[in-house]
């Protein structure tokens, strides 16, 4: 399957794994989560490791403000250059990389050149996306969309008491002064509420629009073109291996606008120097370029929502009456961005190079020290132009932005390990030192007032401002681990480390983290050597403690910040909230596990138990905005993560003439509550992705981690379409307006207590793949599922929006569930004009209706 | 290969020896807090971050100057959904539409201010000067801002005075403070005590762009007169008047009076540059604009409502109309002068001497508005001299009669402060201080509003805005003060 990045790659196929992209944008940065989650405010996101070197990851973009949404420096990665992905969950498999690992490690293995003849390799795929391949949130036609606009209108008159006829004039009045200006008018046959509106065109300009409606998604959609191109050349004899890389890949997303390419190069080199040396280099350099818009939830930039929430069939990119160009913002205030797309540019490009150099020094037979540098540079310059000409451009005469960071990480790292083996009994030990900078660069200019729209360069800017500055972290740790075996069955092993952060003050920086496992490979005893169906068994448990650090750099230091600039001078303030006390989040996970292989391996999969214990979580909690913030970073309590992963994958076919047909599934259970907060108070805390602060959650002892806070919809009053919400007194269940289903309700949200409405967490979620190969060709199933759990459905209530938004577009659902005195059975609420208060998103009831909708 | 081995041990030793200095990472711009402020310079460059905090889009910048004209009735939306409308239409709750935005962000200068005070408390125990007008600058902005907050959240003075206005936080406070609202009474003494400390650490030249003695007496002067102290607001306005630099517009010069920056007449006004401050299509002046002049996104958010404009239509001659244009509605046949340019500079968006016209600055305290204080202070004693100084604005209206002792009346003095500070932020608190109702033009666009009615007075429960449910959930104890009616 083509995928810009590696990550998208890991959809569904293993058993723990979560891989989610809220964005439809190339070159995004899908979240992935390994069995379950941790802290909201402690980054959720595995380490990733890189031929055994921690590398930088996520989104590294900054213009995340602005329109790129993100851009997720993993795609530097060329997918061809895997040799192997391999994904530590438990404690003790991860202990090495310490903290860092408490969300579990993606460790990545480059390809290496073996030794034997050059070989090369050259390979070419394209693959395609549909312009739309969903039908989510489908918009009602024209004809729909116009009745359910008249009735808006309509009831907003006879609702203040006007006559039918009144309300028809008015109506119809506010629908010509809408759309006359698009080339549209309407009439009714009659006075009612319940009139299907005639369109006609406007007989008055160059063309008449009757009949036919612009169509926006063509005009903003269209089909997504993935291509890569990969060449190698890999070899090598006794001293010297190889492995030589070139890859381009063409991501063209199916929004027009938005672009990705990659061109990338690697070269993994391992030299032996007499008996004792080897010496190993790793160089990889990537260069990606990102354009076009993000598409978060945010209806300025967002072309989906637009296209289903704001741009009616009614508008076109041109006027009827003259042909020019339509540059006025349209009613329902989206652009026509047919004509501004080509008013403004921006533009995302990273230049990644990674330089990892191992030294393997062999002492002795059984000791050898090892020595591993990492520099890993990733340069991301960023442009962002408007023109005069464009809506955000037009207030400062043009706008252009030049944002540069530079982000390094070193890694150095220095082992000494030694491997022993007396008779049947197998030692290991490693002892070793390791330290870690970040740093990242950051510059950024804006020039406004720009004098030709054919020049886009800052030097040509009226007025400047500028901002540069740097900062980073820093870990030290030291680390150990032993291990033994006896005769390949009985296995054991420790390890303990002691990690040091910047990110910490020095008296809580330092944290102690250790493990220990144990396993017993079962089909190594004799009693089963008659079982041979049975190729592998193997019991495995293991306790570990393991640390997460916050995301914040600076978050115990008490900051003045200076950007706060007075006519002309520089202006300071405070600009953090510090908590000196902050300290580790700290994990005690249980890990027990039974691995089996029949028939041969054609047969393979594991059952898995986990049991996470987080302490000390970190979180921004809510606080009196009376301190001066709204917030403030604490370790604050403590969850618990638990479950079952099952696995299962065979070899259906897989014969000597090249046809190979595998399958696999897999599946997790998982359980995860907060157990104790400290304080004992609950915390209200908001969704803290996509800059859209809409889903509320609660933290409260004894319940789910993501449990959803709100008022409860109750549903549509059948008697007269409105909403109607469990008014959930606390002391009085029969507290209300009115009983409903027995329980006290309310017509106004504002009457209704919130509470606990929901839990966003899956009861089972998983994967079922299967690939069918036959010389080359691949044939590729991949399915995900998630069963249980709530969904927050943020877009839906723009498209199911009742009557606040006047000039917006609702959904096909909406016409065909309203209520109506025709249709009193309508899940949906009555459309009503001049509905003005609309309730915030968790309180609106198509939204707690789709949140417990099982997702 | 000894030599590798020895390299890779010192590798070692030298990681840990350096290793406290290894983790101390610090940003290169920003310094630790504990070091800030040191000298009367630190302070300087303090008071200019409180600044420029105060012309946030969340205060001076925009909503609030637009609170008080979008709720005083002068002012109306051309059409719902465009933004703000909430303020108009009074669509307030504590979960939706709270506004919650002036509570955050004044109570973060508050931050500012007190973390200021308390720094320059400690240098002075320790000996050292030259701190006398930051801190005289900081109090009198405190208290502007406390007067600000309690106009927001509590009753009128003279309404309940006792009834709950705002938690009274003079010091930086802990993560996990939770204070609890204090009465109006108590903020309007923090306030008067602020002040008069201030007032004599304070300059008495002009500070462009800064609060100096004349800004304190200014700001005593109007918190007097919401006070009904009349004889103090008057003394302080006098003052003003006779003993400051300070000079009224010419009829000749007004409408030009926007197109410069700290005009004769600005006692307090906060300087906006482009790339500065300028919130640009979010500024007040592309508020105030007419609809998709300057760009597409340039909304025209709000326009004159009839009362007003029927007000200013007392004199076609009247000066004050050269700052304003032709709104949305208007036709040829029609001509609607309802959109307000102040903020622009002129109607033909000069802007007020830099490159870009929303980088207009605001004008916070004017001597204008010291007359009219001037006036309606002395009107209970004094009709004469009170016409004298209503006179001095008055006159930008010259077909219209002067008033006399015997004309005088407090309603002239208020329409004379509506048609002077049109857009100014003064309007609604005007209303709810001298307890008038408030009727609504909403016939203008055909609206309905179902979340007030169509007029409202000070005994109308949202005329003072909601303690968000943000706030409430994170200081528990406000559920309990939470303002009246906001609750059911």
């Amino acid at each position: 399957m083509p995928a810009t990045s590696f990550q998208n790659a890991l959809v569904g196929r293993a058993a723990g794994v979560q891989v989610t992209t809220s964005s439809g944008q190339a070159g995004a940065t899908p979240a992935i989560r390994i069995r379950g989650v941790g802290s909201m405010n402690a980054s959720n996101e595995p380490l990733y490791v890189i031929d055994g070197v921690p590398v930088v990851a996520g989104d590294q973009g900054n213009l995340s403000g602005s329109y790129i949404g993100s851009n997720n420096v993993m795609n530097t990665l060329n997918p061809a250059d895997i040799e192997t992905i391999t994904i530590l969950k438990d404690a003790a498999a991860s202990s090495l990389y310490g903290s860092r690992a408490a969300n579990g490690v993606v460790l990545i293995t480059t390809k290496k050149g073996k030794q034997g003849k050059p070989s090369v390799h050259l390979a070419s795929s394209i693959g395609f996306t549909p312009s739309w391949a969903t039908d989510n949130y489908e918009a009602a036609g024209p004809q729909e969309q116009t009745n359910m606009l008249y009735r808006i209108f309509y009831d907003y008159r006879t609702s203040a008491g006007q006559t039918p006829e009144q309300a028809n004039t008015y109506a119809l009045g506010q629908l010509n002064t809408k759309f006359n200006k698009h080339g549209y008018k309407f009439a009714t046959a009659g006075t009612t509420l319940n009139e299907n509106v005639i369109i006609t065109g406007m007989t008055d300009g160059l063309v008449n629009r009757e009949g036919t409606y612009f169509n926006w998604d063509d005009a903003y959609f269209g089909t997504g073109i993935y291509q890569t191109n990969d060449l190698s050349v890999s070899g090598g004899d006794q001293n010297t291996t190889y492995y030589t890389s070139l890859n381009y890949t063409k991501d063209q997303n199916r929004i027009k606008i938005n672009k990705f390419d990659r061109i990338s190069g690697r070269a993994n080199i391992t030299q032996k120097v007499g008996k004792h040396t080897e010496f190993a280099t790793n160089v990889a350099i990537a260069r990606n370029g990102q354009s076009g818009f993000n598409d978060t939830r945010n209806t300025g930039a967002n072309y989906f929502f637009q296209v289903r929430n704001l741009l009616w069939p009614f508008y076109w990119p041109t006027d009827y009456k003259t042909g020019l160009p339509w540059t006025a913002r349209y009613g329902s205030l989206a652009q026509n961005n047919v004509y501004y797309n080509d008013r403004w540019d921006n533009e995302s490009i990273t230049k990644r190079f990674t330089i990892n150099e191992a030294i393997t020094l062999t002492i002795l037979p059984e000791l050898n020290l090892k020595s591993v540098f990492s520099f890993d540079n990733s340069a991301i310059n960023d442009h962002l132009y408007y023109s005069a000409i464009h809506y955000n451009g037009a207030a400062t005469n043009g706008v252009v932005n030049e944002t540069s960071a530079n982000i390094s990480k070193l890694v150095s790292s220095n082992t000494a390990n030694f491997a022993k083996q007396f008779d049947k009994h197998n030692v290991t030990v490693l002892a070793g030192f390791e330290a870690e900078k970040n740093k990242t660069s950051f510059q950024s200019a804006t020039g406004t007032n720009l004098p030709s729209s054919a020049l886009q360069t800052l030097s040509t800017a009226g007025a400047f401002t500028a901002s540069g500055f740097d900062y980073g972290n820093a870990i030290v740790s030291v680390l150990s681990r032993v291990e033994y075996n006896y005769d390949q069955k009985y296995f054991a092993s420790a390890s303990y480390r002691r990690d040091g952060s910047s990110k910490l003050a020095p008296e809580t920086r330092w944290g102690n983290f250790w493990s220990a496992a144990a396993s017993w490979r079962i089909s190594g005893e004799d009693f089963m050597k008659d079982l041979e169906a049975i190729s592998n068994l193997r019991l495995r448990a293991s306790y570990g403690v393991n640390g997460t650090l916050p995301t914040q750099n600076y978050g115990w230091r008490s900051l003045t910040n200076y950007t706060n600039k007075y006519n002309g001078n520089a202006g300071g303030f405070l600009s953090t909230n510090a908590n000196p006390d902050l300290t580790w989040e700290t994990n005690y996970t249980t890990n027990i596990a039974l691995d089996f292989g029949l028939f041969n391996q054609r047969l393979t999969g594991s059952v898995e138990y986990f049991n996470r214990d987080s302490k000390n979580l970190l979180q921004d909690i809510p606080i009196s905005g009376t301190t001066g913030f709204g917030s403030a970073l604490g370790n604050v309590g403590e969850m618990n993560n638990r479950g079952v992963e099952v696995e299962l994958g065979g070899d259906i076919i897989n014969t000597a003439n090249g046809i190979r047909w595998t399958a696999s599934v897999n599946a997790s259970f998982i359980k995860s509550k907060v157990t104790k907060l400290y304080g004992g108070r609950d915390i209200i805390w908001y969704d803290p992705t996509g800059g859209d602060a809409r889903a509320q959650y609660m933290y409260r002892e004894g319940q789910p981690t993501l449990s959803f806070y709100g008022y409860e919809w109750a549903g549509v009053d059948p008697a007269n379409g409105a909403n109607v919400w469990y008014v959930n007194n606390p002391t009085d269940a029969k507290a209300g307006d009115f009983l409903y289903n027995g329980r006290g309700a309310t017509n106004s949200f504002n009457k209704a207590n919130y509470k606990i409405i929901g839990d966003a967490t899956p009861k089972v979620y998983g994967g079922l793949n299967t690939d069918v190969s036959y010389k080359g060709l691949t044939l590729a199933f991949n399915f995900i599922y998630k069963i249980g759990g709530n969904l927050y459905d943020g877009g839906f209530k723009d498209v199911e929006d009742d009557g606040y938004y006047w000039e917006r577009i609702r959904a096909q659902e909406v016409w065909d569930n309203m209520w109506t005195p025709e249709r009193k059975g309508g899940t949906l609420p009555l459309l009503r004009g001049g509905r003005l208060n609309r309730p915030h998103a968790v309180q609106h009831p198509p939204d707690a209706q789709r949140k417990l909708l099982p997702a | 290969m000894n030599k590798v081995k020895i390299l890779l041990v010192c590798a070692v030793v030298i990681g840990f020896s350096s290793c406290s200095k290894f983790l101390d990472e610090k940003p290169t711009n920003q310094v630790d807090a504990g070091t800030s402020i040191k000298t009367p310079a630190d302070a300087q460059i303090m008071i200019n971050g409180i600044e420029r905090s105060m012309t946030n889009g969340d205060y001076y910048g925009r909503n609030f100057i637009m609170y008080a004209d979008a709720k005083g009735g002068d002012m109306v939306i051309p059409s719902q959904g465009r933004g703000n409308d909430g303020l108009y239409t009074f669509n307030h709750a504590p979960t939706t539409g709270s506004y919650s935005g002036y509570w955050s962000q004044i109570y973060f200068i508050l931050l500012q201010v007190n973390n200021l005070l308390q720094n320059i408390e400690k240098l002075e125990a320790g000996g050292a000067t030259g701190f006398a007008t930051y801190k005289g600058q900081a109090l009198t902005l405190r208290a502007l801002m406390y007067f600000d907050l309690v106009r927001l959240y509590g009753k009128s003075y003279d309404d309940n005075k006792d009834a709950y206005g705002v938690p009274n936080v003079t010091t930086p406070l802990v993560s996990s403070a939770q204070p609890l609202r204090n009465t109006v009474a108590e903020n309007y003494t923090q306030i008067l005590s602020d002040l008069t400390t201030a007032a004599p650490l304070l300059v008495k030249t002009k500070t462009n762009g800064f609060i100096n003695y004349f800004g304190n007496i200014a700001l005593q002067a109007r918190v007097y007169l919401y006070m009904k102290d009349h004889a103090n607001a008057l003394k302080y306005a006098e003052e003003v008047i006779t003993t400051s630099p300070y000079v009224l517009y010419t009829n000749a010069n007004w409408v030009d009076s926007w197109k410069t920056q700290f005009g004769t007449e600005s006692i307090f006004e906060l300087g906006i540059y482009p790339l500065e401050g300028d919130l640009g299509l979010t500024s007040l002046g592309a508020y105030l604009r007419k609809k998709g002049e300057g760009g597409s996104n340039v909304l025209g958010w709000y326009m004159a409502s009839d009362y007003f404009l029927n007000r200013l239509k007392q004199d076609a001659a009247d000066v004050r109309w050269g700052v304003m244009n032709d709104d949305e509605t208007s036709t040829a046949l029609a001509p609607r002068k309802g959109s307000l340019y102040k903020y622009n500079g002129s109607t033909a968006l000069a802007g007020d001497g830099k490159t870009t016209p929303t980088a207009v600055n605001i004008k916070v305290i004017r001597l204008s508005e010291i007359y009219l204080i001037a006036a309606e202070a002395a009107l209970p004693t004094d009709a004469g001299k009170a016409a004298t100084y209503l006179n001095a604005i008055r006159k930008r209206s010259p077909n219209l009669p002067a008033a006399t002792a015997g004309t005088i009346t407090i309603d002239m003095i208020l329409d004379e402060r509506s048609k002077e500070l049109f857009g100014e932020g003064h309007r609604f608190f005007d209303m709810m201080r001298l307890n008038k109702s408030i009727t609504f033009n909403d016939e203008v666009i055909g609206l309905t509003v179902a979340t007030r009615p169509k007029t409202i007075d000070r005994t109308f429960f949202k005329t003072i805005l909601p303690i968000s449910q943000t706030e409430i959930n994170a200081n528990p104890g406000l559920q309990e003060q939470q303002n009246p009616q906001y609750n059911q």
